[in-house]
């Protein structure tokens, strides 16, 4: 079967920097892949192009046969591309549970055009991650680890078919980051493709299929976890040229 | 010939002192990130604060603007500190309306001290021109604008090579790390907040001598302190002179080519294509 | 309330006239200021072209007042989506300003049409009875209203709603945020130009200057933020309490109603800036503190 993602040769440029410089992978259906590397390596602007929420200075992004280059966010969420924010983006003065809605109200294929039925897509989502018992609270009234749960839900609503979760455990105490693991390998049984940016390592391990890993803007591993940790490249970026 | 000549001769001289008009709103606006709809009534205070030096104490208004710009500086001062950083951290929509209120009650408040009257000041030189290569200037349109230009220069060093000016681009900046710096913001804001109306009040000062005053005027000054910083950019002093001039340029050449009804429709046309295409200003932004 | 040019007297019809209309205008502000978040200053061009429409195609091409009404709002919704498209790209204030400015243009644009009568305006054929224009007025705010419950309840009003809470996060989960923002504009110009259509037959002149009166951007706005932008019964409740308050208070004297106007605002932005329906809503859980909150929460 082809890949559900294919990027090729994506890069991009802001004045004067380079942020992404040629990167090529594929993400297979059903799987897990993380995302790995140092801060500012450009994870988030991967994934900022692969959702369409930054353009593309150069190469493709292909999903599921789809050409992804000129459509805008909303018609890549339409396709079923989902994500969540590193930095929470939750819709402060609507409950917890309109938040969860829109989610089910405007997502893959157009979303659900009817309101209570969304809304009851909406309660499912928020059981499964955990919040239910918030449902009528106003999102900004939520803590760190309750609004991360938040994006997850909202991004499940969308019925999407692949998910870009952007450093969902940061923060998390190890309980909750066992929690999330489970909710992650669930949501990928339910037939849903992830890419995962993770930097809590022992986390990213367990959960991945294969590792893909970055270093400023650059593609330097790629590969199953144990292989990928191992190469020295991926050490050397991490822990600097100090350890051989 | 001669007459362009005279027509770009009075867009300059008026462009002069639209930057300096601008200038106080720009600064808020950049700093303080307060869109100041009250601004066009800080000018009119100003006004009638020199227009009443000049008529009471018989103060030569450009020997009384300095006094106008202490108390606005102080007005602005106390305003910000105790009223507007009240909302501060509130969605920008709210600083908008509460100095929207804020136009209103002082516009209401002039009328009823100052009378619906129109004033102008007129020291003895009012009437006196001299020619510049074939242009006649009014002696008090070139002093306002030398005087406006003097101010957005001293402005602009102030920012760029004082402590406390540097403490003010730092808080616009990143207010977070100002404050481990040592810089206390709500001091920082109220003075910056005070300098925009010190050189509102300057503005007005001049406004009075080149125009006539009244307690009305609050609102188009303002729109039009507007269209000027967002043409000029928000980004230094000098691009305010230059949207300045540019708009004092335009109305002029429009004033005199199309018709001076339409000078009012070239001023917010320009603003509005602006806003569309190049929000943030005609100059181009170096990083 | 329907029943009451019946029943009061000459002076209370037109002051329930005005403050219906007005009361129309905030609500017709509340769709695209309240719900999707996009503070238009500029919904007085609607209100403009909707008085203009009506009257040039009953005193130019002496049309019948429904069809003028039609042209005024086919006018105003034309507006929006051409104008809507280049000018809802801007975000925040700049779109504030934008819209601003755009008021502006447009007085003196019009001001130099021939067709629309150029500075001296025109005069419209006289209707006698105010009862009628009450119900016109009346019946206009309710659909207008309506129109607000709907979206409140719909797919629409939560796209919009997630545009005006977070715009790039309702992209990312499938909001056409351009459709439904120019959608927006276009139904609150919508009503915003019945409003002025009904307005303009009423008092059978119109100029440029007072058709597309500035001021009243200001009035729908602080209306609508008063009573509760968001709300469904919010800006109805805001305009006529601030209408009647400021009737009272002008029959004293004239620049108390103003002052009043201001100083209300400024109060009412510290105190309780999510209006009288959030009030209304949240006096029962917090009390007295809850505008004590509110400044804690918002001062530096």
């Amino acid at each position: 079967m082809p890949s559900l993602l294919n990027v090729r040769g994506l890069t991009k440029r802001f004045a004067g920097l380079v942020a992404l410089s040629d990167v090529s992978f594929e993400l297979e259906r059903g799987e897990i892949l993380g995302l790995i590397g140092p801060n500012g390596a450009g994870k988030t602007t991967l994934i900022n192009m692969i959702s369409g929420t930054l353009s593309a200075t150069d190469g493709d992004v292909t999903f599921d046969g789809c050409d992804l280059k000129r459509l805008p966010a909303y018609r890549r969420a339409r396709l079923g591309i989902g994500r969540t924010f590193q930095i929470m983006r939750p819709f402060p003065g609507l409950s917890v549970l309109d938040n969860v809605a829109v989610g089910a109200l405007f997502g893959t294929g157009g979303g659900d055009h009817n309101l209570p039925r969304a809304r009851r897509v909406a309660s499912e989502k928020l059981e499964f991650v955990g919040l239910a018992h918030r449902a009528n609270q106003r999102a900004e009234a939520l803590g760190g680890p309750d609004r991360k749960r938040l994006e997850l839900a909202k991004a499940l609503a969308m019925n999407p078919r692949m998910l870009l979760l952007d450093e969902v455990m940061a923060g998390l105490n190890l309980v909750e980051i066992e929690a999330v693991i489970a909710m992650i390998k669930k949501v990928r049984d339910q037939g849903i493709s992830i890419l995962v940016i993770e930097h809590v390592m022992k986390a990213i391990r367990s959960l991945s299929d294969r590792l893909l890993v970055l270093h400023h803007g650059e593609k330097i591993a790629e590969g199953a976890p144990e292989q990928v940790l191992r190469d020295p490249q991926v050490v050397e970026a991490y822990l600097g040229r100090r350890r051989a | 010939m001669s007459l362009l000549w005279q027509v770009v001769v009075n867009g300059i001289l008026l462009g002069g002192l639209y930057a300096l008009m601008a200038l106080g709103l720009a600064l808020v606006w950049g700093v303080l990130n307060i869109v100041n709809l009250a601004h066009g009534a800080l000018i009119m205070l100003g006004a009638y604060v020199c227009y009443y030096l000049f008529t009471g104490l018989s103060i030569d208004p450009f020997v009384a603007l300095p006094l106008t710009m202490l108390a606005l500086f102080a007005f602005g001062y106390l305003l910000q500190r105790y009223l507007l950083n009240l909302v501060i951290r509130a969605p920008m929509f709210n600083t908008l309306l509460i100095t929207f209120g804020i136009d209103v009650v002082l516009t209401y408040l002039a009328q009823i001290a100052f009378s619906a009257d129109f004033r102008t000041i007129n020291p003895t030189y009012a009437g006196d021109n001299f020619a510049l290569f074939g242009a006649t200037v009014p002696v008090v349109r070139l002093l306002a604008f030398a005087v406006a230009l003097a101010l957005t220069i001293i402005l602009w060093l102030f920012l760029a090579r004082t402590r406390l000016g540097r403490a003010i681009r730092a808080t616009a900046q990143n207010l977070i790390a100002a404050r481990l710096y040592g810089v206390e913001p709500r001091r920082v804001y109220a003075l910056t907040f005070g300098l925009g109306a010190a050189l509102a009040g300057a503005a007005g000062g001049l406004y009075g001598v080149v125009s006539q005053v009244n307690p009305y005027i609050g609102t188009s000054l303002t729109a039009k302190s507007f269209a000027i910083a967002i043409i000029g950019g928000l980004e230094s002093p000098l691009g305010v002179i230059a949207g300045g001039l540019f708009l004092g340029i335009v109305e002029s050449l429009t004033a005199l080519y199309i018709g001076p009804t339409y000078a009012d429709v070239a001023s917010f046309g320009i603003l509005v294509l602006v806003l569309i295409v190049r929000p943030t200003g005609l100059l181009r932004r170096t990083t | 309330m329907a029943a009451a040019p019946w029943i009061a007297s000459p002076s209370l019809i037109q002051f329930g006239i005005s403050t219906l209309l007005l009361a129309t205008l905030a609500q017709s502000w509340n769709i695209i200021g309240g719900y999707a978040g996009y503070a238009s200053f500029g919904n007085s061009v609607f209100y403009g072209l909707g008085s203009y429409g009506t009257a040039i195609a009953m005193v130019q091409w002496h049309l019948p007042f429904g069809v003028g009404l039609a042209l005024g709002a086919v006018l105003a919704v034309a507006f929006a989506v051409v104008l809507g498209l280049p000018v809802l790209r801007l975000r925040g204030h700049y779109f504030a300003i934008c819209t601003l400015a755009l008021a502006e243009v447009m007085i003196a644009i019009v001001s130099n049409v021939d067709i629309a009568g150029r500075n001296t305006g025109l005069v419209l054929p006289l209707l006698r009875g105010d009862a009628l224009f009450y119900e016109m007025a009346f019946g206009l705010l309710v659909l207008t209203t309506l129109a607000v419950l709907w979206i409140a309840r719909s797919r629409f009003g939560y796209g919009l709603m997630s545009i005006r809470e977070n715009e790039e996060a309702a992209a990312v989960l499938g909001v056409d945020t351009t459709l439904y923002k120019v959608l927006a504009f276009a139904l609150s110009g919508f009503f915003a130009a019945l409003a002025g259509g009904i307005h303009a037959y009423w008092i059978t002149f119109l100029d440029p200057v007072s058709a597309f009166d500035i001021g009243l951007n200001v009035k729908m706005i602080i209306m609508a933020v008063f009573g509760g932008p968001g709300s469904i019964l919010g800006p109805v409740v805001g305009a006529f309490l601030l209408s009647g308050i400021s009737e009272v208070l002008s029959t004293e004297i004239s620049n108390l109603a103003g002052l009043f106007f201001g100083v209300v605002i400024v109060i009412a932005v510290v105190f309780m800036p999510r209006g009288l329906a959030d009030l209304g809503r949240r006096f029962k859980q917090f009390g007295w503190h809850y505008f004590a909150e509110n400044v804690r929460v918002h001062r530096l």
